[in-house]
């Protein structure tokens, strides 16, 4: 929109697109709203399940509306499933840790070195990042298995390493956004890489960063085939295994599966929203280059 | 940086010419964890799974520690396979209803009637659609089950309540299911596109009387196609991965309904102990996969 408050009174009115857009019911916008109240309703239904199943006594596979009660959570936060919890928590730190650090060192030189045939290996990483997990479960177990790696560190390691491609790409991206001249003038008072690194780079690319990293930890977080297979001691397993276990046990509680559910999902949403404020905040270069 | 100023040529007085890109010896200390990383987990495990799949390794039994290369014996099998045919059949249907339509056409009218709309109806059900997207692969494998078995939602409102859709329409189940979680992600591409678009061509159109339907038809939709072919494949991309939706709902069934081939081939492996199949199944998965990348790859270098 144009700011009306620039424009000199002696002048006539600037035509903005306002008059072409009258503030009124036009079909085109009552059908706008309805096809998206629509949609709405098909994103919303399912959910409502969840958060009436996980409030009712009586709770089951219907819809209905529920005998309130917090039974249901205090039947999730027992002991194993807490503890499953944890392990889901320390599963995705360890591989979100692994594969941020890796990515930060190897996109500042992707971003900034000279390196013989970067377009091909730029590629090849991007190929990386689309390829379906399942693919590495049979050769993955051999290896594990062969080294008695069964189980939690070192599968937070593979996990890590699955979402090491994006990450690579979308902290590149981030460095390709800051300008030259920053790193030149800290090199011009002998900067090393290191200090360059850290003092300017890392500052810089946080949003990035941090945006890369809640990828990589919402990546493992949401894993259930690499831990069901690779790890084969049940205590250490991570929340979307006991999950499965919870849907196929002889009597369901589906309560506690609704109410486990939520306590699962809600730290991954939260962290989305997180990113999502730190994406609008974005890049505070302001006065960093004149 | 680069650039080479006309007949002056490299100066002899200096030893390594400035104005050529050099190696920096820093970037290989920088690159080693990332190489190590992704060459011991990522591109070893793919060769070796390239070997595994002509061989008959099994999961137990003898064959499990003592196990052969067997040329070409798997591949036969495979060719013979008329589950796996069938299981082919399946992905390809999966993946293009579910995630290059489904996905895409989800995230392209949600983006489009958000233009439009009352502010409070586009955030509440753009919020909506950003949860369904956040939620967990397991997460959402429940609440669509709750909805879709007998006595669930969906169920419910077809008047049929005793039906169970999940069992009866199966592979429709799980595809609009995928559709759901991943339209969220469609409409955000969707959006950044519109916004994108200047806004006078439209004004242009409106000034020529055009109606709606038209400008829709023959504007926003013929501007959007890049995004359309984008977010198609990337939409492809991700449904081809998303075993742990399919695993949890269906396991593959019922009668094998939903059996897309990444299931296909942790059932060989896992359940029947075939490891060696389940590799070779998992080769065909990385040259389907490598294709629909290597397309993507292609349409965004060309822009």
């Amino acid at each position: 929109m144009l700011d009306t408050n620039f424009t000199p009174r002696t002048f006539p009115p600037v035509p903005t697109t306002a008059p072409l857009q009258p503030k009124r019911w036009t079909a085109s916008k009552i059908y706008a709203n309805i096809v998206l109240v629509v949609l709405g309703l098909f994103f919303v239904t399912p959910m409502v399940w969840l958060v009436a199943a996980s409030l009712d006594k009586q709770a089951s596979w219907q819809l209905k509306a529920p005998e309130l009660t917090l039974s249901n959570f205090a039947e999730a936060m027992q002991f194993d499933y807490m503890r499953a919890l944890g392990n889901s928590l320390l599963l995705s730190l360890i591989a979100s840790a692994v594969a941020t650090v890796a990515a930060f060192f190897a996109a500042y030189s992707f971003s900034r070195h000279h390196i013989p045939w970067k377009g091909p290996i730029l590629l090849t990483i991007l190929f990386l990042s689309g390829v379906p997990i399942t693919i590495l479960i049979v050769p993955i177990y051999k290896m594990f298995s062969y080294m008695d790696w069964l189980s939690i560190m070192p599968t937070a390691l593979l996990l890590g390493v699955t979402s090491l491609p994006f990450e690579i790409y979308m902290i590149k991206n981030s460095i390709d956004a800051i300008p030259l001249d920053l790193e030149e003038s800290a090199m011009i008072e002998k900067a090393g890489t290191v200090a360059v690194l850290w003092r300017i780079i890392l500052p810089l690319t946080m949003p990035g960063i941090a945006s890369a990293a809640i990828l990589g930890f919402v990546n493992a977080w949401g894993s259930f085939l690499v831990p069901v297979v690779l790890i084969s001691d049940f205590s250490e397993q991570p929340s979307p295994v006991r999950m499965y276990g919870f849907m196929n046990s002889v009597q369901i509680h589906y309560g506690a599966i609704a109410a486990y559910s939520i306590l699962y999902s809600l730290p991954v949403v939260a962290l989305y929203l997180l990113m999502s404020k730190s994406f609008r905040n974005g890049f505070v270069l302001g006065g960093a280059v004149k | 940086m680069t650039t080479q100023v006309e007949g002056l040529g490299p100066s002899k007085a200096l030893g390594k010419r400035l104005d050529k890109a050099r190696f920096n010896p820093v970037s290989v200390l920088l690159l080693s964890p990332s190489i190590v990383l992704l060459a011991t987990l990522f591109a070893f495990p793919i060769a070796y799974a390239i070997y595994l799949g002509f061989t008959n390794l099994q999961l137990i039994g003898p064959h499990s520690i003592h196990y052969q290369f067997t040329g070409l014996q798997n591949v036969w099998t495979l060719l013979a396979d008329k589950e796996f045919i069938r299981s082919l059949w399946l992905t390809l249907i999966f993946v293009v209803a579910s995630g290059a339509v489904g996905a895409t056409l989800l995230g392209m009218m949600m983006a489009i009637a958000m233009q439009e709309c009352l502010p409070v109806v586009r955030l509440v059900v753009n919020g909506l659609a950003i949860v369904a997207w956040t939620l967990p692969p397991s997460t959402i494998a429940i609440i669509w089950y709750a909805a879709a078995t007998h006595n669930g939602i969906v169920p419910m409102i077809l008047g049929h309540p005793d039906y169970d859709l999940l069992y009866d329409k199966a592979l429709l189940v799980v595809s609009i299911a995928n559709s759901w979680s991943l339209a969220g992600l469609a409409t955000i591409m969707f959006a950044a596109a519109l916004r994108n678009i200047p806004r006078d061509i439209d004004e242009a159109a409106m000034l020529e009387n055009a109606s709606p339907r038209q400008r829709l038809m023959y504007l926003t939709i013929p501007l959007l196609k890049p995004t359309i072919e984008t977010s198609a494949l990337l939409m492809m991309l991700l449904t081809f991965g998303n075993f742990t939706l399919i695993y949890l709902m269906t396991a593959g069934g019922p009668g094998n309904d939903t059996n897309i081939l990444p299931v296909y081939s942790y059932l060989q492996g896992f359940s029947f102990h075939k490891l060696g199949y389940a590799a070779l199944l998992g080769n065909v998965i990385v040259i389907l996969s490598g294709l629909l990348g290597g397309t993507f790859v292609l349409l965004t270098k060309r822009r």
